[in-house]
């Protein structure tokens, strides 16, 4: 291990790794900023690219790209509230905010330094469990994923912002959405009306490029001005002050790492279900959580350290069985083929030399990234200060643009947009879109979970207490969901003691 | 002069709409469409023929790989279905996946015995296997297990989903299906996590696992087994079951002109024989039909899985 290690720290520091490291970055930066399109796509572009190329040259361009997509994406999620990826879109709720207030630095920086930190801590954690990855991918099976969408959907009773009610609607129709399409379970096409569009379900990208993207250009042209209203700040400073705040609040940096990690190990769920489940535990673990949605930092720590450790926790299943952990390593897979690498469970022991080059890749590539969106910051956080009449049709062509990139779909440009009208239909109306986006993200792994479940235990619904790994992950959403009831009695009697 | 321009123009017009003169095949670049995202194994495969393609058509254009991934491969097979049938748009298909909603009855937008069969590239057949720690260890255990055998799968109608309800009904054991896994390796650990009791897979796939030491075989349906102590069907006696598998074949709209369909055929064999692509031969599993013996097969396939119809729709 530590031979490989030695050996593909050497190939990062021969001329043609570092250069296929830098391009995998400044790829991977690119890609990230333009809003839909994202690491997937940069590594399908790529890809006939490394057919023929040394295995450790390819992995040196694919970690860096990796490693290097969530930095840039936050950038315009917080700067223009247009998630570069469907990750990014939980950024957006704090991030953006904290621009509006002329904080847009010390929001970047924060991003910058949770995703290196939240990067570095999934490949440490990747590596000390390597001895054990077998085991640790077998931990989760269709009764734990249920469990985990339900731990991620109480949280909308969390995040509701005040307006329980309308947050649950919200809610609803959020799970009602993420149910059209062709359901795998049953065999069966619903609420698609027809269209063979709607067959493979709504995909979340044009969805959240609607909902946070055009949403709020519709808004920002509606009532003028700029994006930032404090026109004091026409520096943009507290870069700085943003990476401390990140060892400030090292409990939500640590808390969002693990959440990424675990989540990017367990097959089918990804960066964008780790975000938002690393958004909502932000909240929980906060002692402000109604500053929560009007530019709280720890809500760009948290999501922003987890969509960068879950690259290390996809590797564990694909290391340990060849399943891909998120969309990206599915793709990658297919890098792997190219480049003579047959993933699966011999993968680890046939190519441990090509496995470190990608993990050194990847650590690596999480500190480039974070070094060159901090360099760029200032200039790019101008755009704050730009008459939104300028910024907002650029914006609304550009995330078009980059949602019709995604598939070439003119079906998803349409989505988009759909999205973009119901969203600001709701901020007018005051319900949360938060509710709504988390349910679309996590409602299709429920459903397939639950069914999953009974199907494999007979039709006995107790298979979701008696596995010992799905009680504990039940018992910490109940805990969840009583913790903001059980501090509020706290302070309650607290407050009466001093009272007496 | 107006007079002359007009008959100019018409002229270039027509010679424009004449169809595309199959000697001067190809004349611009082809779109080889995967009806699936990146990433996966009809993927790989299209992306390691195209290079090769490209040296072995008589011109030179460029093979361009193209994903039209949705509603389970049916939207990139109507692609090319619907497309002008002048050799310019190709795709992979799978034998009996692009059947198999014909055979259940499915509505889809192409009609798979019209497809004009190009080429076999490759066939891959498949194994049953059990967990290591598994009492199961022979046929006769699966039939005697006096309950269903849990298979897990990716989906009704997959192509994994109906080798093993053929399987059930030849070898006469009963299954209940767990369905909505994201990928063959996905239901395979589900079986090694205990989801489920067997996966079916191909055997190249599977094999990886069985050197591992996570999985155990109970056969292959290979002619004569490729995985040292484990039999295949035929071998136990269930010849009717040998060669079940699938098979990739590349297929274009239907009435491609028949030059078209040579040169297309005789180039892909060329290139399949083309050390660039023999180098990932053992993982392809390559087998490489020309046209007409790949029509034979398709049909074959088609046949078969028909006979097992009843299997086949979803219960």
């Amino acid at each position: 291990m530590l031979e490989s290690t030695l050996a593909a720290l050497q190939v990062m520091f021969t001329l043609s790794g570092a250069f296929f490291l830098f391009a995998g970055v400044v790829v991977g930066l690119i890609f990230g900023i333009v809003p839909g399109i994202g690491g997937t796509t940069a590594i399908a572009l790529l890809m006939p690219l490394t057919l023929g190329m040394d295995p450790r040259n390819a992995m040196m361009l694919m970690g860096g790209i990796m490693g290097a997509v969530s930095a840039g994406g936050s950038i315009t999620s917080i700067l223009i509230n247009t998630p570069g990826g469907a990750p990014n879109a939980a950024t957006c709720f704090d991030g953006y905010p904290m621009a509006q207030q002329g904080k847009a630095g010390a929001a970047i920086g924060a991003a910058a330094a949770a995703s290196t930190l939240g990067g570095l801590f999934g490949i440490i954690l990747l590596i000390a469990i390597i001895p054990v990855l077998k085991q640790v991918v077998l931990l989760f099976g269709p009764p734990e994923f249920f469990m985990l969408a339900l731990m991620g959907l109480a949280a909308v009773a969390l995040s509701t912002g005040g307006q329980f009610l309308r947050g649950l609607i919200a809610g609803g129709i959020g799970l009602m959405l993420s149910f059209v399409g062709y359901s795998g379970v049953s065999g069966t096409v619903r609420f698609t009306g027809g269209s063979e569009y709607l067959w493979d379900g709504i995909s979340l990208i044009p969805a959240l490029t609607g909902m946070f993207a055009i949403t709020e250009m519709i808004a920002l042209s509606i009532v003028g001005g700029t994006i930032s209203k404090d026109a004091t700040t026409t520096r943009v400073t507290g870069v700085m002050e943003g990476v401390w705040a990140c060892f400030k609040y090292w409990k939500t940096l640590l808390q969002g790492s693990a959440i990424g990690t675990v989540i990017g190990a367990i097959p089918g769920l990804g960066g964008t279900v780790a975000a938002f489940l690393s958004y909502t535990a932000a909240m929980q673990i906060s002692k402000s959580p109604e500053t929560f949605g009007r530019g709280n930092i720890e809500g760009v720590i948290g999501p922003e350290a987890a969509n960068n450790s879950k690259d290390g926790g996809s590797l564990i299943p694909t290391l340990a069985f060849g399943i891909p952990g998120s969309a990206e390593m599915a793709v990658f897979l297919g890098v792997l083929v190219l480049i003579g690498v047959e993933p699966g469970p011999m993968l680890l022991i046939q190519n441990e030399g090509v496995v470190f080059s990608l993990i050194i890749a990847l650590s690596a590539s999480c500190i480039i990234a974070t070094v060159i969106t901090l360099l760029v910051t200032r200039p790019l956080a101008m755009i704050t200060l730009v008459d939104v009449h300028i910024v907002a049709p650029a914006v609304i062509a550009v995330s078009l643009v980059g949602v019709y990139a995604l598939q070439n779909s003119f079906g998803d440009v349409v989505m988009a947009v759909l999205f973009g009208i119901l969203g600001y239909v709701m901020m007018r109306f005051g319900f949360p879109r938060i509710t709504l986006v988390i349910a679309l993200v996590l409602g299709e792994l429920a459903e397939r979970s639950y069914h999953q479940s009974l199907r494999m235990a007979d039709g006995d619904w107790t298979v979701f207490f008696t596995r010992t790994t799905s009680f504990v992950l039940l018992l910490l959403t109940v805990a969840c969901l009583l913790w903001p009831a059980v501090q509020t009695l706290r302070r309650r009697a607290g407050l009466s003691k001093r009272a007496v | 002069m107006f007079k002359f321009a007009l008959v100019a123009a018409v002229g270039i017009a027509a010679t424009w709409a004449l169809p595309a003169n199959a000697a001067g095949f190809p004349e611009k670049n082809i779109d080889f469409i995967i009806p699936f995202g990146p990433g996966g194994g009809f993927d790989r495969t299209v992306r390691i023929i195209s290079p090769a393609l490209e040296k072995t058509l008589p011109n030179k254009v460029e093979v361009v790989p193209k994903n039209v991934p949705g509603a389970g491969g049916a939207k990139g097979l109507a692609t090319v279905f619907r497309a002008k049938p002048d050799g310019h748009t190709i795709a992979i298909a799978n034998m009996p996946g692009a059947a198999i909603p014909a055979i259940t009855g499915e509505p889809t937008e192409y009609e798979v015995d019209k497809f004009t069969w190009i080429a076999r590239l490759a066939t891959e057949e498949y194994m049953l296997a059990v967990p290591a720690k598994s009492s199961i260890r022979t046929i006769e255990d699966l039939q005697k297990l006096g309950r269903p055998l849990k298979v897990p799968s990716t989906d009704f109608g997959s192509t994994a989903y109906a080798a093993s309800e053929i399987f059930g009904q030849v070898l006469k054991f009963s299954m209940q299906h767990l369905v909505g896994y994201k990928g063959t390796n996905d239901y395979i650990v589900a079986v090694i996590r205990g989801d489920g009791e067997a996966a079916v897979a191909p055997v190249a796939t599977l094999k990886q696992f069985i050197q591992s030491g996570d999985m155990r075989a109970i056969f292959t349906t290979e002619e004569k087994s490729s995985v040292e102590g484990v039999k295949s069907i035929g071998e136990l006696g269930y010849k009717e079951l040998v060669g079940l598998g699938v098979e990739r074949f590349v297929v274009g709209p239907p009435g491609m002109p028949a030059e078209t369909v040579k040169i297309l055929s005789d180039s892909l064999m060329k290139a399949i024989a083309s050390p660039e692509a023999q180098a990932h031969a053992d993982k392809e599993g390559f087998a490489p039909q020309p046209a007409d013996k790949a029509k034979v097969s398709a049909d074959q396939t088609l046949a078969l899985y028909s006979k097992y119809k009843s299997a086949l729709i979803k219960k």
